[in-house]
């Protein structure tokens, strides 16, 4: 683990969408993690809690949705890019971060063939004659187990099915080999069959051409099938993060261990879910002191204080909870 | 292929498919021009007859006898009833034969044939000015949306919206033909490529309220397209500027403004009518006005008419297969 300096480093990154009248509004709040080489990070929250505008800051396209990076540092090979312009990222994006996006229907270009999206990703990565190009989209068509590959190459997102959208979305990232890839929520459109085979796809892809992977879910069963650690996030800051086993057998922060107690796929039949008391805090109306503290059991008057808490060493993994210890260990 | 096809054995071969799809979809349109024809003809048949103005009484003027104005109603075919004129009217329309004209004696058919090739260069040329003026316009304004360019366009836009094409044509006329002398001032000449000195500005003036409506469809479009996740997956894949603005901002928002395009032409052929009287230029529209209405023509302006209206129907066919070429989605249905 300290043999290899991470690839990319996120430091207290703070992410905020500019408001008409005063300064900033706050959706990312410190979020704070590594990624080393071959790494699968799972990033795992409800909605709102700032996983997906935490994608677009690691590929650069937050200004793009009216947000930008407000403080913090995304150290990629130790070079920081919180600030960087088009022109940097424009040298990052693609060869070096892939994107697989949510929803593999609005993912593709409608209007464009299967073929001329792999190509033109293709040809944006290296010089490649037309026929080297299109033997390249055939090969990555193979690699992600789309039958039929010549067909397939000649049709439009119309013509096919969810679970092939996804692989010719995949495809098209692994065009450029990038050394990241970010997938956000990749099946969650998916039905449960489907979803599996998209998910065994992604592992034996990462082991074959060594990526790093960030994995964004709402789901944490998700995240176990194919990620080695998971940062937990809430309201925007990473409340968690460590080794994924680490985390799952002797979670560190409340919310975390509430999001284990209410899965859904390990529920005992006939029995009602465990469900988190209390609603999400929504963006603009986080609670001072610990964001989670309104919903947690263990809060005490010092959570109230200050500002959300930085993550600590605890155990095998990082948590922001101030009261971790007195946590059982067992979920 | 083998017969009970799956939607993946259709797939292999598209062609054939496609071929049956182009039939059906001519036949559609062409049923609808019939019908359209038909509904065009029975209006304007009404309309021109509710028109004080009897035409034998302006050919024959205020001292003709009624024997002779009776004798003439009969030369011309306009005795009897309304309906019974209108039905020996379709009969000769269906015959391809658009009637006489009461003023000249000239057949419709030839006065169409006089004036319909200036006709349809004009809004040639006028469609290709505006759309090499809104293209680049309303994807500029698009991605500098908010920017003082998009102010000035959204200014530029109404103002040029709001101006009236006979007032912008004189306007027009003023500074290139008169001021610049880059122009003549009106007149015609047969003949490609000659004639474009004398169209482009008649073009330019049609286009003062063509371009406005198809730079914003365009531009609103472009903006909505921007917000899809493909543009977005497309950023992050390091594709190169002139890919992202062509294929995955222009040609996925191009077709509404090709299909409005084709739908505001009939707005545009009653600007040509304006135009070609501004600029003395020798088309339908002159021909409608001068040789038709004021004189009670009957058949002329029944005859013009129909060819507007057959025109409409035309480029309706053309812009949904562009934009149906352009947009697949749209050929689903």
């Amino acid at each position: 683990m300290e043999a290899e300096s991470p690839i990319l480093r996120v430091e207290n990154l703070c992410i905020g969408v500019p408001r008409r009248r005063r300064g900033l509004l706050s959706i990312v709040d410190t979020a704070d993690f590594q990624l080393r080489r071959h790494q699968a990070l799972g990033v795992v929250g409800e909605s709102g809690s700032g996983k997906t505008m935490l994608c677009r800051a690691l590929m650069g396209t937050l200004r793009r949705h009216g947000a930008g990076v407000a403080s913090g540092r995304i150290l990629y090979r130790e070079r920081d890019l919180a600030g960087a312009g088009e022109k940097v990222w424009r040298r990052i994006r693609g060869r070096r971060i892939g994107y697989v996006p949510q929803s593999s229907l609005a993912g593709l270009n409608p209007v464009l063939t299967v073929r001329t999206q792999l190509t033109e990703a293709i040809h944006a990565a290296r010089e490649a004659s037309a026929t080297e190009a299109e033997d390249q989209a055939l090969q990555l068509l193979e690699l992600v187990r789309i039958p039929r590959s010549g067909q397939v190459l000649e049709m439009r997102s119309h013509e096919l099915s969810g679970g092939m959208r996804q692989r010719v979305m995949i495809a098209a990232a692994l065009a450029q080999e990038p050394e990241i890839l970010i997938a956000d929520e990749p099946t969650t459109a998916l039905d449960v069959t489907i979803q599996r085979e998209i998910l065994n796809l992604i592992n034996r892809l990462r082991e074959r051409l060594k990526m790093a992977l960030i994995f964004v879910s709402h789901d944490l069963a998700v995240i176990e099938e194919v990620c080695d650690s998971v940062m937990v996030m809430y309201a925007g800051a990473s409340v968690e993060i460590g080794p994924l086993e680490a985390v799952v057998r002797h979670p560190r922060h409340p919310y975390t261990r509430a999001l284990l107690a209410s899965r859904v796929d390990l529920a005992v039949p006939g029995e009602d879910l465990e469900t988190i008391p209390g609603d999400p805090a929504s963006v603009g109306a986080w609670p001072s002191g610990c964001r989670f503290r309104p919903r947690c059991p263990l809060a005490e008057d010092d959570c109230r204080e200050g500002v959300q808490p930085p993550l600590a060493p605890a155990g095998l993994q990082r948590t922001a909870c101030l009261h971790h210890d007195r946590m059982g260990c067992d979920p | 292929m083998s017969s009970g096809a799956s939607p993946e054995t259709a797939r292999t071969t598209p062609s054939s498919a496609g071929v049956k799809r182009l039939l059906a979809r001519t036949l559609r349109h062409l049923s609808r021009a019939a019908l359209g024809a038909l509904g065009v003809l029975l209006v304007t048949f009404t309309l021109i007859h509710l028109i004080p103005g009897d035409p034998v009484e302006i050919l024959l003027g205020d001292a003709a006898t009624e024997e002779l104005v009776a004798k003439y109603r009969q030369i011309l075919g306009l005795e009897g009833s309304l309906p019974q004129q209108f039905a020996r009217y379709l009969a000769s329309v269906a015959q391809g034969d658009l009637g006489t004209s009461i003023q000249t004696g000239q057949s419709v058919n030839s006065v169409v044939a006089r004036t319909l090739p200036m006709t349809a260069w004009l809004i040639g040329v006028t469609v290709l000015m505006a759309l090499l003026m809104a293209l680049p316009l309303g994807v500029a304004a698009a991605l500098l949306r908010g920017t003082w360019f998009d102010h000035a366009f959204r200014v530029a836009t109404s103002v040029s919206l709001a101006t009236p094409s006979f007032y912008f044509g004189l306007l027009l006329i003023l500074l290139f033909a008169v001021r610049l002398g880059w122009a003549p001032v009106a007149g015609y000449q047969p003949g490609f490529p000659g004639n474009l000195q004398y169209l482009w500005l008649p073009a330019l003036t049609m286009s003062g309220a063509l371009v406005p409506i198809l730079a914003r469809v365009l531009q609103s479009s472009i903006a909505e397209t921007m917000e899809q996740e493909f543009v977005e997956t497309a950023i992050v894949r390091g594709l190169p500027a002139p890919v992202l603005v062509w294929r995955y901002l222009l040609r996925p928002s191009l077709a509404p403004t090709i299909s409005l395009l084709g739908y505001i032409l009939g707005q545009l052929l009653s600007a040509t009518v304006v135009v070609e009287i501004v600029f003395n230029l020798p088309g339908m529209g002159t021909a409608l006005v001068v040789e038709g209405v004021l004189l009670r023509d009957y058949p002329v302006v029944q005859g013009i008419i129909l060819i507007f209206a057959l025109i409409v129907v035309a480029v309706s066919f053309l812009s949904d297969t562009v934009s149906g070429w352009l947009d697949p989605r749209t050929r689903l249905s």
